[in-house]
C-alpha cells in the first residue's frame, strides 16, 4: 500500500478543512467550495479535500465533475478514512448498496470508531440483510455511545432481524433497567415496550409477555390503548384464560367493524368462523346476532352471520340484510355478498329474494313511498349484477335498460353494462357505456379513470390519455407522466396491457420496465427508514416494513408484469426480426420535454416533507446524491426491442417468482420458458414439476412438456452438461420414454376433448411436430362442436393461433366466432371496427370542455 | 366491509385506491413515512377479497409553535365511489381521531379541503361534524383554494 502522503495539511488550512467538513454537515454546500477551492490552492494535491469538493460538487448537482473530482482524490489518499466514506456515499447515491458497503469497510479499517461511518454501514447492512454484520456494527456503536437510547434499541433490533430474538430480550432487559428520566405519557417509550411485548409473545413466553403488558398498562407506561386490548385479548386467548371474553368484547365496542374482533371472541368460544361445524354453528350465530343487537350500526356481525347460516336461517337473515340494502342503495351489495354464491344454494336463495323484491315493487306502483323508486332501481342494478356473474348477459342488459328508462342519471348503471359488454367481447360498446357514466358525474375520479380503463381495453390508448388528463396535473408532460411519478400501477398495467394488445411490443416492454422501476422505488424507499424509525422508537411497525419489503414482488402488478414482460422478450428472442418490424407509436414533442422538466420538478416539492424529516438536507442548492433521472431517449420504444440480451433481461424478470408466486402456474410456465431458451436444463424441469404440482393436466404444462422432450431429443450441447442424466430422468418421469410425443398428445386430446384450451394446446403440439396444416386445422375447429367448453380468452387465443401458422381459414374461424359470441365485435371485421372504434372515441365529452367545477362560498 | 388498523403490506392498495379517487396523489415514500411515524392512526376499509375500498392517512401536526396544542392532521380520506353509502368514511375518521385523543392526546384534527370538492365538504361539516376555519389562499398546487376545517376532540380524550 502506498504511503499515505502529504494528508497532514498546514495549520491554516488544517483549519480550514475542519469547515468544510462542517460546511458540508450543515449543507452550506457554497461556503463548503470556496474553502475547499482555498485549501487546494495552496494544496493542489490534497486527496481528502479534493474528495470533499467532489462530494459538494455532487449535491450542488455537478456530478460528472464531482466524480472526476473524488476519483482523483481516492487515488491520492487511499488510506484516509474520509475518502473511503466519501466514495461510498457517492456509491450509495447511486443505490450500489453493495459497492457502497464495501468502501465504507474500507473507511471503518483507518478510523475503527468513526460513529457516521458505523451507522451508514449499519443502514446498508440492513438494506442488504447482512444481519450478522449488522449485529457486530450495532455493537460498536453501543459501545461507543452507550448512553445514546437508539443505539440499544438499534443492536436489539439487529438480533431481531438476525433471527436471535433471546439476544434481542436481553438487550432490551438492560436497556430498560439503565433508563432513567422517561418522561411522562412518552410515545416512543410506549412504542418500546410494546416491542418488548411484541418479542416475548413471539418467543412464546405468552405469560410473561402478558404479565409485562399489564404492569406497563397499568403504570401508563405504554399509552397506546388499542394496542394494549389487542395483545392483551391475543395473549389471554393463548392462556386460555376466562377474561379473555370480556376483552375481545371490549376490542368489539372499540371498532364494531374489525371482522378480526368478531373471530378473536368466537375463537376464543371455541368457534371456528372460518370452519364452522354443525355443531358449532347455532353458537356462532347466536353469539353474531347479539353483538347486531347491542351494536345496531355494527355491519359486520350481520355480514358474518350470512357466511355461516344455512337453509330457512339464511334465507331470513339474507331477506332483512339484501332489503335493508336495496332501501339504502348500497351500490357494493352485490359484491359485498357474491362470496357467498361459491355455495349454489345461497345463490338461489339470494336470486329468490332479490327477484320478489322486484316483482313486488314492480306492481305496487301507485302510489308508492318514497323510497321505493330508488329501491326498485337499485334492485333492478342488483339482479343485472347477480345474472351476469353467471354469464346470463342478455338478462343483465334487458335489466339495465329497465332501469336506464326509470332513472337515466345512475353512473352505476353505464358502468355496470360496460362491464357486461366488455364480458361479451364487445370493448368499444363497454367504452361507450363508461363514458356515458363519466359524463354525468364529471368531477369523479373514480369513474373517469374506469372510462380511461375501459378506453385502453379498447385500444384507445391516446383517447384515453386524454380523459386521464382531466385528472392529473396541469404541468405534466403527459398524462402518464404525472401518474407514472405518482407510482400508479393500475394505470402503468392498463397501458402496458393495452400496448401488447395492439402488437406494439416496444411500448409495452417499455411500460413494463416503468413497472418493475416502481417496485425498485419502493425496495429503496425503506433505506432512510434504517435510521429514522430507531430515532422515532416505532420499532413494530419497522420490522413490519422490513417483512414487507422482503415479499414486495409478490404484488399482482409485479408478477403480471414479470410474466408478460418476459414472454415478450423470449417472443424476441425466438424471432429478432419482430424488433424491425414493430409499429412505431408517438413521439414527444419538444414541448412536451418541457413540460416534463416542469412536472417533474413540482412532483419533487411533494416529497420535500418526507426529506426534511427523513434526512439532514435542506436547502434548495442541495440536489442531494443521486443521480437524476437519465432523459427518456427511446420514446417509441424501439431501442428497448434492440437489446442484445432478451433472455437475461428475462430472467432476471422472473427469478423473484420462484419464491414470491410459487403458487401461479404461469408463473412456472414462463420461468421455463427462460430456462430451456438459457439452456438451463435443469431449471427448465423444476420448473415444470412445480407447475405440476399445481395442475398436472394444465394445456400450457402439456404444451411445454412435449417442448421440452423434443428440445431435448434435438438439443447436441446436452451431455456437457453434468447435470444431464438429472435432467433426462426428470423428463422421463414428466413424459416416459417409451411414449412417442404423437402418442402423448393424442392421448392429452381425446382426455380433455371438450375443453376448448385443450384443443388449442394439443393443435400447437402438433404443430410442433410438424403435422399438415389442414389436419391441425381441422383439430382447432373442433372448439366449436356442441360439447366443447370455449370462452372469449381462447377463441381470441385460438385466432392468434391461426394467423401465426398462416392458416387459410382465418376468416372461416372469425365468422364462426362472430356468431357464436354474442354482442362480441372483437371478431369484426377491420372496416367494422373501426367504425365501431371511432363510435367510442368521438363522444362529446371528449372534444367538449369539461365543466369547470362550481365554487362555494 | 371489514375496518381495521392499516398495516405497511396495505400502502400500496392505499395508493391505488387515492389514485383512483383524488386528486392529490403521493408517492410510496409518502405513506411509509406517515405510518412508521404515526402506525397508530391509519385504518382501511377492506372487501370480501381484502382489496382495500378505503383508508384514511393521518398524522401528528409537527414543529408546533408554543401557543399551538397538539392536534391530528388527515392528509387524505376516501372510499371508492362503488363502496359509498355504507357509511365507511366515518368509520375510518372516528377510529382515527380516537387514536390520536388516546395515544397522542390531540386537542382537535384539521384538514384540508378544495373549495370546489362540494362533496367532500359536505361529508366533512355534515357527517364529520368539522368546521371551516379560514380559507388558504391558493393551497394546492394548481393555484385553486383550501377551506382549512377542524374539529375538536376534547370529549375523547381521556
Amino acid at each position: 500500500m502506498p504511503p499515505a502522503v502529504n494528508r497532514a495539511l498546514p495549520a491554516k488550512e488544517a483549519k480550514l478543512f475542519r469547515e468544510v467538513l462542517n460546511f458540508y454537515e450543515n449543507r452550506q454546500l457554497k461556503n463548503g467550495l470556496k474553502a475547499a477551492d482555498q485549501i487546494l490552492k495552496k494544496v493542489p494535491e490534497h486527496g481528502e479535500t479534493l474528495c470533499m469538493k467532489g462530494l459538494i460538487l455532487t449535491h450542488m448537482g455537478r456530478r460528472e465533475e464531482g466524480i472526476e473530482l473524488v476519483k482523483k482524490g481516492m487515488r491520492m489518499d487511499l488510506t484516509s478514512h474520509i475518502c473511503w466514506h466519501v466514495f461510498g456515499l457517492i456509491q450509495k447515491g447511486e443505490k450500489n448498496y453493495e459497492e457502497a458497503l464495501k468502501s465504507y469497510t474500507q473507511a471503518l479499517r483507518f478510523d475503527k470508531e468513526n460513529l457516521n461511518i458505523l451507522r451508514d454501514s449499519a443502514h446498508l447492512q440492513t438494506q442488504l440483510r447482512l444481519y450478522d454484520g449488522l449485529v457486530d456494527t450495532r455493537h460498536t456503536l453501543l459501545r461507543l455511545r452507550p448512553t445514546l437510547r437508539q443505539n440499544w434499541i438499534g443492536l436489539a433490533v439487529a438480533y431481531h432481524l438476525s433471527g436471535n430474538l433471546s439476544e434481542a430480550r436481553k438487550v432490551l432487559e438492560q436497556y430498560e433497567a439503565v433508563l432513567k428520566n422517561v418522561p411522562d405519557y412518552d410515545v416512543e417509550h410506549s412504542e418500546v415496550l410494546l416491542y418488548h411485548v411484541r418479542l416475548l409473545e413471539e418467543m412464546g413466553d405468552t405469560s410473561e409477555a402478558l404479565a409485562f403488558l399489564d404492569l406497563n398498562a397499568k403504570s401508563r407506561a405504554i399509552v397506546d390503548r388499542v394496542a394494549i386490548i389487542e395483545y392483551r385479548a391475543r395473549l389471554m386467548s393463548k392462556l386460555k384464560m376466562p377474561e379473555a371474553n370480556s376483552t375481545w368484547r371490549n376490542l368489539i365496542e372499540q371498532n364494531p367493524d374489525s371482522y378480526t374482533y368478531y373471530k378473536g371472541y368466537l375463537l376464543n368460544n371455541d368457534v371456528d368462523l372460518d370452519a364452522i361445524t354443525p355443531d358449532t354453528r347455532d353458537k356462532a350465530l347466536q353469539t353474531l346476532q347479539e353483538f347486531a343487537a347491542a351494536i345496531p350500526r355494527a355491519a359486520a356481525p350481520k355480514r358474518l352471520a350470512l357466511n355461516i347460516a344455512d337453509g330457512d336461517q339464511f334465507k331470513e337473515l339474507a331477506t332483512a340484510y339484501l332489503t335493508a340494502g336495496l332501501e339504502k342503495g348500497i351500490p357494493s351489495l352485490f359484491a359485498d355478498v357474491k362470496a357467498l354464491y361459491r355455495d349454489p344454494a345461497k345463490r338461489q336463495a339470494i336470486q329468490d329474494i332479490v327477484e320478489g323484491i322486484r316483482e313486488e315493487l314492480a306492481v305496487t306502483s301507485e302510489p308508492p313511498k318514497s323510497s321505493e323508486p330508488t329501491t326498485y332501481l337499485w334492485t333492478l342494478y342488483f339482479l343485472a349484477q347477480h345474472y351476469s356473474s353467471f354469464s346470463d348477459h342478455a338478462r343483465a342488459v334487458e335489466l339495465l335498460e329497465l332501469g336506464a328508462t326509470h332513472t337515466p342519471t345512475l353512473p352505476e348503471l353505464y358502468t355496470f353494462r360496460g362491464r357486461v359488454l366488455k364480458r361479451c367481447g364487445d370493448p368499444f360498446g363497454a367504452a361507450l357505456c363508461l363514458d356515458e357514466a363519466r359524463v354525468l358525474d364529471l368531477q369523479d375520479r373514480f369513474l373517469n379513470t374506469k372510462c380511461a380503463k375501459y378506453r385502453l381495453r379498447a385500444g384507445l390508448t391516446d383517447e384515453a390519455s386524454e380523459i386521464l388528463g382531466l385528472f392529473t396535473k396541469k404541468d405534466a408532460s403527459s398524462p402518464g407522466a404525472d401518474l407514472e411519478d405518482m407510482q400508479s400501477l393500475l394505470y402503468l398495467t392498463e397501458e402496458a396491457d393495452a400496448h401488447l394488445r395492439k402488437g406494439n411490443l416496444g411500448l409495452a416492454l417499455k411500460k413494463y420496465s416503468t413497472i418493475q422501476k416502481v417496485f425498485n422505488e419502493f425496495e429503496d424507499d425503506q433505506f432512510d427508514f434504517h435510521g429514522y424509525s430507531l430515532r422515532r422508537f416505532t420499532i413494530n411497525i419497522y420490522l413490519d416494513m422490513i417483512s414487507w419489503e422482503d415479499r414486495l414482488r409478490s404484488h399482482p402488478a409485479y408478477i403480471h408484469t414479470a410474466i408478460n414482460a418476459s414472454k415478450i422478450w423470449v417472443q424476441l428472442h425466438d424471432d429478432p426480426s419482430i424488433a424491425k418490424s414493430n409499429s412505431p407509436g408517438a413521439g414527444f414533442s419538444d414541448t412536451e420535454k418541457k413540460a416534463k422538466k416542469k412536472a417533474k420538478k413540482a412532483a419533487k416539492k411533494v416529497q420535500e416533507e418526507v426529506k426534511k424529516a427523513t434526512t439532514t438536507s435542506t436547502s434548495s442548492e442541495d440536489k442531494g446524491l443521486e443521480p437524476q433521472a437519465a432523459k427518456d431517449d427511446d420514446p417509441n420504444g424501439d431501442k428497448i426491442l434492440q437489446a442484445p440480451d432478451p433472455l437475461e433481461r428475462a430472467a432476471k424478470l422472473v427469478a423473484p417468482l420462484r419464491t414470491v408466486a410459487a403458487d401461479n402456474i404461469d408463473a412456472w410456465i414462463v420461468i421455463y420458458d427462460v430456462a430451456v431458451r438459457r439452456k438451463k436444463y435443469l431449471q427448465a424441469v423444476k420448473a415444470l414439476n412445480s407447475a405440476r404440482a399445481l395442475d398436472a393436466d394444465h394445456p400450457e404444462l402439456h404444451l411445454r412438456v412435449a417442448h421440452f422432450r423434443h428440445t431435448l431429443s434435438s438439443a447436441t450441447q446436452l451431455s456437457p452438461e453434468p447435470m444431464a442424466p438429472v435432467v433426462k430422468d426428470a423428463l422421463a418421469n414428466l413424459l416416459p420414454d417409451e411414449l412417442s410425443l404423437e402418442h402423448f398428445n393424442a392421448q392429452y386430446s381425446q382426455k380433455h376433448s371438450s375443453d376448448g384450451k385443450a384443443i388449442l394446446a394439443s393443435a400447437k403440439v402438433s404443430r410442433l411436430l410438424n403435422a399438415p396444416l389442414d389436419q391441425i386445422e381441422g383439430s382447432v375447429f373442433s372448439v366449436f362442436n356442441p360439447d366443447v367448453s370455449l370462452d372469449l380468452k381462447t377463441a381470441l387465443d385460438t385466432l392468434t393461433f391461426l394467423h401465426e401458422i398462416k392458416s387459410s381459414r382465418v376468416e372461416e374461424f372469425k365468422a364462426a366466432c362472430d356468431s357464436r359470441f354474442e354482442r362480441s365485435t372483437v371478431f369484426k371485421s377491420p372496416t367494422e371496427q373501426a367504425a365501431l372504434r371511432w363510435n367510442a372515441a368521438e363522444t362529446e365529452a371528449v372534444n367538449g370542455e369539461v365543466e369547470k367545477p362550481e365554487v362555494i362560498g | 366491509m371489514n375496518i381495521r388498523l392499516a398495516r405497511v403490506d396495505d400502502l400500496p392498495g392505499m395508493q391505488a385506491c387515492n389514485l383512483q379517487n383524488l386528486p392529490e396523489n403521493y408517492t410510496m415514500k409518502y405513506y411509509l413515512y406517515h405510518i412508521l411515524t404515526w402506525p397508530q392512526l391509519s385504518y382501511v376499509a377492506e372487501d370480501e377479497k381484502g382489496r382495500i375500498v378505503g383508508y384514511i392517512l393521518a398524522k401528528m401536526e409537527e414543529d408546533l409553535t408554543e401557543a399551538e396544542e397538539p392536534h391530528g392532521h388527515v392528509t387524505s380520506i376516501s372510499v371508492l365511489r362503488s363502496y359509498r353509502r355504507l357509511g365507511l368514511a366515518k368509520r375510518l375518521m372516528v377510529q382515527s381521531q380516537e387514536a390520536m385523543a388516546t395515544v397522542f392526546r390531540a386537542s382537535y384534527v384539521s384538514l384540508h379541503v378544495r373549495k370546489s370538492n362540494r362533496a367532500a365538504l359536505s361529508l366533512y361539516r355534515d357527517t364529520l361534524g368539522f368546521t371551516v376555519k379560514e380559507i388558504e389562499k391558493k393551497y394546492y398546487a394548481d393555484g385553486e383554494d383550501a377551506y382549512a376545517m377542524k374539529l375538536s376532540l376534547k370529549e375523547l380524550a381521556r
